[in-house]
Order: C-alpha cells, then sequence, then structure tokens
C-alpha cells in the first residue's frame, strides 16, 4: 500500500519535495498563531482595563495607585503585564516602566494607549474623562475587528474547501471517468499539469483567505501543506477512479 | 498605496489628537506625540515636519506642504484643520471631534462593504476554478477521445500542442483567480 503509494508519487518529484517543505512549515505557523492569540487577548481587554482605571480615578486614587487595583482585579496577561510594571516602578521611574510594559505588550493597541496615557499625565490632563473616552472608542474598534474575524471566518474556509478540496476531487473524478488507466490512454502529462494547476490554486486561495482575515503572513507557513493535501486529492483520486 | 496607509491610522490620529489637546496639550506637543510613532505613515509625516521645523520652517508651511503630498480625503481635512489652527487659532477639538466621527462612520461603512464584497468570492474562484479546467481537460484528452474522428473532424492538433494549450489556459486561471483575490487586498478597510 505504502508501496504503491511512493510509485505513484515518483512521478511527481515536485510533491516530494513539498513534502518535506510542508513539515518544515507545519511548525512555522503555529508561533504566529500563538502570538496572534495573546495580542488579541490583550486588545479585547484594552476597553475594560481603561473603564476600570477610570472608574477608579473618579474615585479619587491616583493614576499609579488606580494602575495597581487594576492589576490585583484582573488575573488575565493584561493585569499581570501591569502588576510588573508597577513593581519595577518602584525601582524605576513610572514612565519607564509604562514604557517597557508597552514594548512588553507587543501590541500597537496597548502601545497607543499607553503613550497616551503618558503624554496626558505630562499634560495634566482630566484623566478620568480621558480614559473613558478611550475605552469606549477601543472597545468599539476591537468590537470591529471581531466582526470582521467571525463575518469572514466562513468566506476564508469556504474558499479553501472549495478551490483546494471540492475542486481537484470533480476533477479527477471527470478525468478518471473519462479516461481511465485501462482505456490505454496516456494521461501521464494531463495529470501531471492539472497536479500543479491545482497545487497553485490552492497556494492563492490560502493567501487569499488569509489576506480576508487580515493574516496573510501567519497563513503564508501553511501553503506548501495545503497545496500538497489539494494535488494529493487530485493524484489519488484519479488513481482511485480510474 | 499612500492612500491606504493614510486611511488606516487616521482615525487613530485624529483621536490622539483629540484626547491631547482636550487635555491641554498644545498642537505642537500633540504632533510630538504623534511623530514619536505607533500611528504608520501618519508619525513618519509628523516626523519629516518636526525636522523641516529644526531646520528654520514654519509650522503652518510645514503643514501645508505636507497638505500637497496627502492622498486621501480625511488626512487632508486633518491638516487642514491643523493648519487653521496654527494660522488663525481656531477652534480644533470641536473639528477634531466631528472628524473623527465621520472617519469612524466611514470606517464602519468601508467594513460592512469590505464583508459583502468578498461574500461572493468563494463562488467566484470556484466558478473560474472549475470551468476552466473541464474545459482544458477536454481539451486535453480531446486527441485521444476523438482519434479516429479525423474523417469528421479534419485533423486535430498534436498532443503536445494540446498540452501546451492546456498549460497556457491553466496558467491564465491562476492569473484570473489572483487577479480576482486581489480586491481583499486593495479594498482592505485597514481594521
Amino acid at each position: 500500500m505504502i508501496l504503491d503509494f511512493l510509485e505513484i508519487l515518483n512521478d511527481y518529484p515536485a510533491i516530494l519535495l513539498l513534502i518535506i517543505i510542508s513539515i518544515a512549515t507545519l511548525g512555522g505557523g503555529i508561533p504566529p498563531i500563538l502570538e496572534r492569540r495573546r495580542r488579541r487577548g490583550l486588545e479585547n481587554a484594552i476597553s475594560e482595563v481603561l473603564e476600570l482605571l477610570s472608574d477608579n480615578i473618579g474615585a479619587g486614587e491616583g493614576i499609579q495607585q488606580g494602575l495597581a487595583r487594576v492589576a490585583e482585579v484582573r488575573n488575565d496577561l493584561f493585569g499581570k503585564l501591569i502588576g510588573d510594571a508597577m513593581q519595577a516602578s518602584k525601582a524605576t521611574s513610572f514612565n519607564a516602566a509604562m514604557a517597557e510594559m508597552a514594548v512588553k505588550s507587543r501590541s500597537k493597541q496597548v502601545q497607543r494607549v499607553i503613550n497616551l496615557i503618558l503624554t496626558s499625565l505630562e499634560g495634566d490632563a482630566p484623566m478620568q474623562d480621558v480614559l473613558f473616552d478611550m475605552s469606549q472608542e477601543y472597545s468599539r474598534l476591537n468590537k470591529l475587528m471581531n466582526k470582521r474575524d467571525t463575518e469572514l471566518q466562513s468566506s476564508a474556509f469556504l474558499i479553501i474547501f472549495f478551490v483546494g478540496l471540492m475542486l481537484p476531487a470533480i476533477i479527477a473524478f471527470m478525468i478518471g471517468i473519462f479516461a481511465p488507466k485501462s482505456s490505454g490512454m496516456v494521461v501521464d502529462d494531463l495529470n501531471s499539469i492539472m497536479a500543479y494547476f491545482f497545487g497553485g490554486a490552492t497556494a492563492i486561495s490560502v493567501l487569499i483567505s488569509g489576506r480576508m482575515l487580515g493574516r496573510m503572513k501567519s497563513w503564508f507557513w501553511y501553503v506548501p501543506s495545503f497545496a500538497l493535501f489539494s494535488m494529493l486529492i487530485y493524484i489519488l483520486g484519479f488513481e482511485m477512479i480510474s | 498605496m499612500r492612500e491606504q496607509e493614510e486611511s488606516k491610522d487616521l482615525l487613530y490620529a485624529i483621536r490622539a489628537l483629540e484626547i491631547m489637546m482636550s487635555s491641554g496639550i498644545g498642537l505642537e506637543a500633540a504632533i510630538l506625540s504623534i511623530a514619536g510613532g505607533g500611528y504608520g505613515i501618519i508619525s513618519e509625516d509628523f516626523q519629516k515636519m518636526i525636522k523641516q521645523q529644526k531646520k528654520g520652517k514654519k509650522l503652518e508651511v510645514a503643514i501645508r506642504d505636507l497638505m500637497k503630498k496627502s492622498s486621501s480625503k480625511g488626512y487632508n481635512k486633518l491638516l487642514t484643520t491643523m493648519y487653521n489652527n496654527v494660522k488663525s487659532n481656531t477652534d480644533v477639538l470641536k473639528t477634531l471631534s466631528m472628524q473623527a466621527s465621520a472617519e469612524e462612520e466611514e470606517r464602519n461603512e468601508k467594513m460592512q462593504k469590505y464583508i459583502e464584497d468578498l461574500g461572493g468570492l468563494p463562488e467566484s474562484l470556484l466558478s473560474i476554478g472549475m470551468i476552466s479546467p473541464i474545459l482544458l481537460g477536454l481539451i486535453g484528452l480531446a486527441p485521444q477521445l476523438m482519434g479516429d474522428a479525423g474523417a469528421i473532424m479534419g485533423t486535430l492538433p498534436s498532443n503536445s500542442t494540446m498540452m501546451n494549450i492546456v498549460r497556457i489556459g491553466l496558467g491564465i486561471t491562476l492569473i484570473g483567480m489572483a487577479f480576482i483575490g486581489l480586491k481583499a487586498h486593495t479594498k482592505d478597510p485597514g481594521v
């Protein structure tokens, strides 16, 4: 069975190469996914953190006191980052600790928020209002980002399903019915062209799907695996039908 | 491309300016804060503006130069507001708030349109991706399927010619699919 499978693949050297590339890149796709999950977790919490901080300041606490309270209440990554920053501020300055926290968050949104808080503090601004306004704004922004994700996810998966799975299966069935091996027709060239076409089409569809969701770079790692999968469906589908 | 990059960070930059200026920070300090980074191409533009100012150029002239360079309508409006504030000390807060609301509304509309536009993308890709290999597959098989029909059909091109046609056809199909998918990139609302 395995030998038969390898015998079939022997006619497609690019697939053998793609198997190696796929195995290598499968692992590379995991860190961007984990990083994104971490970043989105932080960004989705911004609104709550700012609102809580605004309430604390409204109750008469200072910004550092308010942040320390937020760190106590929240047991997620955001709370931990704030807690660490408050600890660090004892050894350095508040501004330096917050700047370090912004860098550690690795999130553009968090960095913007911290930059604004620091600038507003320097300007002696009414922090309660500033923080509340920011919390509302970031709440709306993150809702919109989540909406994009949920509404386009189905389309993105549909593209990969249609082009990467259905299309090669249908064409393999069609060519297998019209020109089965037993008929003596020579379709090796056609099969090879079709297999590479499906590999290319699937690669394009994975990139399009990734771009739709705004994560093309992290999906790039999975292009070889999906292309390989699609090519195998066509080749093995044809072998089975004919 | 520049227009897309400007629009991407514009709303955040306007909101940041609004927050800073409502809390009593002056326009120049607010510009300096934005130039510090985090707002993409807008930060870069503001950095250049500060550099020009340091060389002795007036702020209003630097803003006017930037207005000529800007591509998006919203960014141009923001720069005009800043210019008017520097030149005539106009009430910048109210204008910024209105601009931010308009920009936010536009972003929501763009987002909705993007979702609607891309809703039909799977079907479009499947259509072109299916019709082309079916037709070209039949063309590729034609010399063998109709090898004995020479008397009726006339002489068919050789198998290698047919394979070249299939290759070119499928190549064009791939390019077509990439072009259809390009709108996922070009129409991105930047959210």
